[in-house]
C-alpha cells in the first residue's frame, strides 16, 4: 500500500511538472511575440517586400557579388507611431558579411525619422534585428532534448548551467565594480566555486566527487602556472593580442582569465571520469591492489586524453573560419592570416590540453588517496 | 622561443609520458586536425563549393581520426562513426534552418569598425559558413560522446552475451546520463573561457539586456553553445540506439536462434 501511495506522487509530480514545463513554454513563446511595448527602440515588422534592382559588384580583389537594393514596408509595433506604416529600404549583399535580405514577418528595430513637412509618409533606417525569438527557439530546443533524454540527470545539468553562468556575470559585476582587486584573483574564487557546484550538482554529495574537486582545482592552477612560465620565459612571442575583439580591459589578463575558465569544464570532465571509474573498479572488488588500480587508472586516462583534447580544440579553433575567409579574400597571405586569428586559439587549446593530460596522474593519485583512507577506516 | 611551439613540445612530451604510443597518436591526431580544418577553410573559399558540404566531408575525415586513428578499427569505433554522422545531419537541418533565420551570420556592428579595410563583398556565402562555424565547433566533443557510450556498452555486451536489445539501450542511455552533465560542462566553460572578452565589453558598455539578447554577436555565441549541447545530447540516445542494433544484429547471426 505504501509503495502504492508512493508510487502515485511520483506520477502526480511528474504530472505536475510537465505541466509546468508546458506553461513555461508557451507563456514565454507569447512574452516574445508580444514583448514590443517593453522595447524602448522602434520595432517594425515587414508587411511587404519589393526588389528594386540588383547590380554586381566586383571589389579591388576580383571577388564578385550582387548587391540588391530592396523596398520594405512595415508596421510599426510600439512607440508614438504605433500601428503606423514605414518606408525602409535595405541594401544586401549575396554574402551578407553585415548585411541581409529581409522577408516579410521579419521585425526589424528602426530609427524613425521625423516626416517632412507635407510629407505624410513615415521613414527610416533599419539598425537591427529582433532575435529574441529565435534565441528562445533554440534554448527551448536544448532543455527539451536535455530533460527527454538525461531526465534527472538532463535537469540538473540545466541548473547547474544557469547557476554558472549567473555567478559568471556576479563575479564580472563584481570585477567591474571594485577595480582594487586583480582579474586573476577574481578567476580563481570563481573557478573553485564553479568547480563545487557543478560536479556536486552532477554526481551528488560523496567522495568520489570530493576527489574529483580536489584534482579539478590541482590540475586547473599548475596548467595556468605551466601557461604562465612559457608565456613569461618566451616574453609572450607568438601571441597576437591585435586579434582580441571586444577589449576594455588589459588584454593579457581578459586573455589569462578566459583561458582559465575555458579549460576548466574538461579538466573536471578529466577528473569525474578518473574518480568514478577507479571508485567503480574498488567497489566491485575491496581487495583490489593499489598496483592494479594504477594502472588499470592510467589505462582509462590514456582513452580519454586524445578526445578530450579535441573537444577544446574544435570548440575554440571553430569561431575563427569566417575571419580566416574574409582575411584570405582580401588577399592576406596564409602566415600572417593564420598568425593573426588563430594564435591564441591555439594557445588556448593547447593550454587547456596541457591541463587535461596533467590532471590525469593527479586525479589518479587524489583518488587513491581517498580509496586508500576508506581501506584504513574498513 | 614562440610560445605556441613551446606549448606544443610540453603537451607532447606530456601527452608521451602519460600516454605512451597512444599518447603520441593522441597529439599527432590533434596535428591532422588542424590540417583538415585548414584544408576545409581553404577549399571554403572558393564560392562555387558549398561551404556546408565541405563541413560534412571535413567531419566525416575528422571523426575518422578521432575514432579509427587514436582508438583502433574495431566494432565499438565504427557504431561511433555511424552515431556521429547520424547526428550530424540531424543537427545540420535544424543549424541551417535557425542560423537563416536568425540572421547571425557574419560580423557584428561591435566588430565591423575594425574591419574597415576589409572589402565585405567577397562572394561567400556567410549565412552557410556561420553552420560550418556551429558543427565544426560541436565534433569534438560528439565524437568523444559517441566512443564514451559505445564502450561501455561493447563491454557490457561481452560480459552479458544474452542481454536483449532493449536491455542494451537501457544501459547505453544510463551510460549517457551519467555523462551527459560533465560533456555539456566542458563546452559551457570553454565557450564561457573564450567569450569573456566580449561578455565584459558588454557590462564595461552597460549595455541593456534587450541590446544584449538581440545583438548578433551574443544571439550568434548563445545559439553557438545551445546548439553545441543539443549535439552533445542528441547522440546519447542515436549511439545508445545504434550499438544496441548491431551488437545483438552480429550475435544473431553467428548464432543463428531456433
Amino acid at each position: 500500500m505504501q509503495l502504492l501511495t508512493t508510487k502515485m506522487t511520483k506520477k502526480s509530480r511528474n504530472v505536475l511538472s510537465y505541466i509546468l514545463l508546458a506553461i513555461l513554454f508557451i507563456s514565454s513563446f507569447l512574452f516574445v511575440r508580444f514583448n514590443y511595448g517593453l522595447y524602448e527602440r522602434p520595432i517594425a515588422k515587414v508587411t511587404d517586400v519589393r526588389i528594386q534592382d540588383s547590380i554586381e559588384n566586383v571589389d579591388m580583389y576580383d571577388n564578385k557579388d550582387l548587391l540588391t537594393t530592396q523596398e520594405l514596408v512595415a508596421k510599426v509595433m510600439n512607440g508614438e507611431h504605433k500601428n503606423e506604416e514605414i518606408h525602409l529600404v535595405n541594401e544586401f549583399s549575396s554574402s551578407g558579411a553585415f548585411d541581409q535580405e529581409y522577408k516579410v514577418g521579419n521585425e526589424l528595430f528602426v530609427m524613425i525619422e521625423q516626416p517632412a513637412k507635407g510629407q505624410s509618409e513615415l521613414t527610416g533606417t533599419i539598425q537591427d534585428v529582433k532575435r529574441d525569438k529565435y534565441l528562445l527557439i533554440v534554448a527551448w530546443a536544448f532543455i527539451f532534448t536535455l530533460l527527454l533524454v538525461g531526465k534527472k540527470q538532463g535537469f540538473f545539468a540545466i541548473i547547474s548551467l544557469v547557476v554558472n553562468a549567473v555567478l559568471l556575470s556576479y563575479a564580472l559585476d563584481f570585477y567591474l565594480q571594485t577595480s582594487g582587486i586583480h582579474l586573476l584573483v577574481i578567476c580563481s574564487i570563481s573557478i573553485i566555486l564553479f568547480t563545487a557546484i557543478s560536479l556536486l550538482l552532477v554526481n551528488g554529495f560523496n567522495e568520489k566527487t570530493y576527489a574529483a574537486i580536489i584534482a579539478t582545482l590541482l590540475g586547473t592552477f599548475l596548467s595556468l602556472l605551466i601557461t604562465y612560465a612559457v608565456m613569461w620565459m618566451t616574453s609572450e612571442q607568438g601571441l597576437r593580442y591585435e586579434e582580441i575583439q571586444f577589449i576594455t580591459r588589459p588584454y593579457k589578463l581578459v586573455f589569462l582569465a578566459g583561458l582559465f575558465i575555458g579549460s576548466l569544464g574538461a579538466v573536471m570532465d578529466v577528473a569525474i571520469t578518473m574518480s568514478s571509474s577507479i571508485f567503480g573498479l574498488y567497489e566491485k572488488d575491496i581487495n583490489i591492489s593499489n598496483k592494479a588500480l594504477k594502472k588499470s587508472g592510467m589505462e582509462i586516462g590514456k582513452d580519454i586524453m586524445g578526445t578530450m583534447t579535441n573537444i577544446l580544440f574544435f570548440a575554440y579553433i571553430s569561431g575563427s573560419i569566417p575571419m580566416l575567409i574574409l582575411y584570405f579574400k582580401n588577399a592576406s597571405p596564409l602566415g600572417f592570416t593564420l598568425s593573426m586569428n588563430l594564435s591564441l586559439e591555439l594557445a588556448r587549446a593547447l593550454a587547456g590540453g596541457i591541463g587535461i593530460v596533467i590532471t590525469i596522474p593527479i586525479g589518479l593519485y587524489i583518488t587513491l588517496l581517498f580509496v586508500n583512507r576508506k581501506r584504513a577506516r574498513q | 622561443m614562440n610560445v605556441l611551439v613551446l606549448l606544443g613540445i610540453i603537451l607532447f612530451l606530456l601527452m608521451i609520458v602519460i600516454g605512451g604510443k597512444k599518447g603520441a597518436r593522441s597529439f599527432f591526431a590533434l596535428f591532422l586536425n588542424f590540417v583538415v580544418v585548414l584544408l576545409a577553410v581553404l577549399f571554403m573559399n572558393d564560392p562555387s563549393l558549398n561551404p556546408i558540404v565541405i563541413t560534412v566531408i571535413a567531419c566525416t575525415i575528422i571523426s575518422c581520426i578521432n575514432l579509427f586513428y587514436i582508438n583502433e578499427i574495431n566494432i565499438k569505433t565504427k557504431t561511433a562513426f555511424v552515431s556521429t554522422l547520424i547526428t550530424i545531419v540531424i543537427l545540420l537541418v535544424f543549424i541551417v534552418v535557425i542560423t537563416e533565420q536568425a540572421m547571425i551570420q557574419g560580423f557584428g556592428e561591435e566588430e565591423i569598425e575594425e574591419l574597415g579595410i576589409f572589402s565585405l563583398y567577397i562572394g561567400i556565402d556567410f549565412v552557410k559558413l556561420a553552420t560550418a562555424v556551429i558543427i565544426m565547433s560541436t565534433i569534438g566533443a560528439i565524437t568523444d560522446a559517441a566512443i564514451a557510450i559505445s564502450s561501455p556498452m561493447y563491454e557490457a555486451f561481452c560480459h552479458h552475451p544474452n542481454i536483449s536489445r532493449k536491455d542494451l539501450f537501457k544501459f547505453g542511455i544510463s551510460i549517457g546520463r551519467d555523462i551527459l552533465g560533465t560533456s555539456a560542462n566542458t563546452l559551457f566553460f570553454a565557450f564561457f573561457g573564450s567569450y569573456l572578452a566580449l561578455l565584459i565589453w558588454f557590462k564595461d558598455l552597460s549595455y541593456s539586456i534587450e541590446e544584449i539578447v538581440n545583438s548578433k554577436i551574443f544571439s550568434a555565441e548563445m545559439i553557438t553553445i545551445l546548439c553545441a549541447g543539443t549535439g552533445v545530447t542528441l547522440i546519447i540516445p542515436i549511439t545508445a540506439w545504434i550499438s544496441a542494433f548491431y551488437f545483438v544484429k552480429i550475435r544473431d547471426k553467428k548464432v543463428p536462434q531456433p
